[in-house]
């Protein structure tokens, strides 16, 4: 998985690789997911991919990202704010759209992010 | 003939201009009168529509190798995730294969060579058995045979990996991360395969010549001082360039060709098999082209 964030600001930036990983494992420390630095996709859980799929997303230079359906994206997530939670914590200088329909607009009661509809 | 030529090449660019101009002709009423004009303008249609999509699908192939030669050359190809992937490939491609290539070499190094010094001993041409080997195993079974190894292992990965890749649409998220393709995935497969067959051709060139010293030895009563005056009074500088030319033309079609054929792939599992199945074929007449054209460029 380090390999797999790395990736982005190996090409982008022309990053050495020691130097993107470690910036990636900075990233999944933050969100206390260093333990799968090393696993391969197959050995992720849907979460863990999703933080993955996030992080390297991070990774690109782009201000806006945009989170499309987290719950399709995430098997059997419950409450959004543990994922919000930890955007937060991993994006606080860039600007986070998640679009959802409105079927899940009651996974989302109670959180503290502006909602539009 | 001529009529059904023109009308052939007319159908071959434009389908329907061939339908104006048969009504313009009595041979097409003639034809119609047998009410065979629709069986034939099909075929007509058919062979045209081959001919364009030959012509259509030899163009695009050509212009990807151009894309990765000029990528190839293009020294910001180089970036740090691109040379790890190249020493990756390196290592799976001709690092791995080493104990089982050894083996190869060695074993078919005696057995072939003793073939060749026992033909030539037959036929009274010992004066000539240096150039014999030189000529039969760095010109021709050395890359050859390396080249046939090294796209049963490696090419039939690549071809599969590949088109794995393009049917998890993985090559999509990489294009949306504006990630590069040639430069991150198929730059450093060229490469590695133009390095492992050139490097393992010259390696099995010389573990090959060093077996060939146990027949002679055995079989000629050879030491190995005068065996090895054979073979350096017989080497040329040709033979060396040729050695480097077909192992350099083998590595790069060894990885273009699967690549190429797993982009190719249609979007589903059981298009996999059939991708690598074309790959192969087309791979292999590529070798074998290049292996034809060496021999008429060193009769020349």
């Amino acid at each position: 998985m380090l390999e797999n964030i790395a990736l982005i600001k190996e090409v982008h930036e022309h990053l050495a690789t020691p130097k993107a990983q470690d910036i990636a494992r900075e990233m999944l420390q933050k969100i206390s997911q260093e333990h799968i630095a090393l696993y391969r996709v197959s050995a992720c859980s849907a979460t863990e991919i999703f933080y993955i799929q996030f992080i390297r997303a991070l990774m690109m230079k782009e201000e806006h990202i945009m989170i499309v359906t987290p719950f399709s994206l995430i098997d059997n997530l419950r409450n959004i704010n543990v994922i919000i939670e930890n955007i937060k914590i991993l994006a606080h200088k860039k600007h986070i759209l998640i679009v959802d329909m409105l079927s899940n607009e009651i996974h989302y009661k109670g959180t503290a992010c502006n909602t539009v509809k | 003939m001529v009529i059904i030529v023109i009308k052939y090449l007319h159908i071959s660019l434009q389908t329907f201009h061939l339908r104006a101009l048969l009504r313009q002709t009595n041979y097409n009423e003639f034809i119609n009168s047998k009410g065979e004009s629709k069986v034939i303008l099909q075929l007509i249609e058919s062979i045209g529509a081959s001919a364009i999509r030959s012509v259509y699908s030899v163009g695009e192939a050509l212009k990807f190798t151009s894309l990765c030669l000029i990528h190839m050359v293009n020294p910001r190809s180089y970036n740090p995730a691109m040379r790890m992937v190249l020493v990756k490939q390196i290592y799976f491609t001709a690092v791995t294969i080493i104990p089982l290539f050894l083996m190869m070499a060695f074993l078919f190094g005696s057995v072939i060579i003793g073939a060749v010094i026992a033909l030539a001993t037959e036929y009274s041409l010992q004066e000539s058995i240096g150039s014999i080997i030189i000529t039969f195993v760095v010109n021709e079974f050395a890359p050859f045979f390396t080249a046939l190894l090294i796209s049963l292992r490696s090419g039939t990965a690549v071809n599969t990996e590949i088109a794995v890749m393009n049917v998890n649409e993985e090559l999509n998220t990489l294009r949306e991360y504006k990630i590069n393709l040639i430069n991150y995935l198929f730059l450093p497969r060229i490469i590695s395969g133009i390095i492992s067959v050139t490097s393992l051709s010259i390696l099995f060139a010389l573990i090959m010549l060093s077996s060939g010293y146990i027949f002679t030895l055995f079989y000629m009563n050879m030491d190995f001082h005068t065996y090895k005056q054979i073979l350096i009074s017989a080497i040329e500088v040709s033979d060396i360039f040729v050695l480097l030319f077909k192992s350099v033309a083998f590595g790069f079609v060894i990885m273009l060709i699967p690549i190429y054929s797993g982009l190719k792939t249609a979007n589903s599992y059981t298009a996999i098999p059939i991708s690598v199945l074309n790959g192969m074929v087309k791979l292999f007449i590529a070798l074998f082209f290049i292996e034809v054209l060496s021999l008429i460029l060193q009769l020349l």
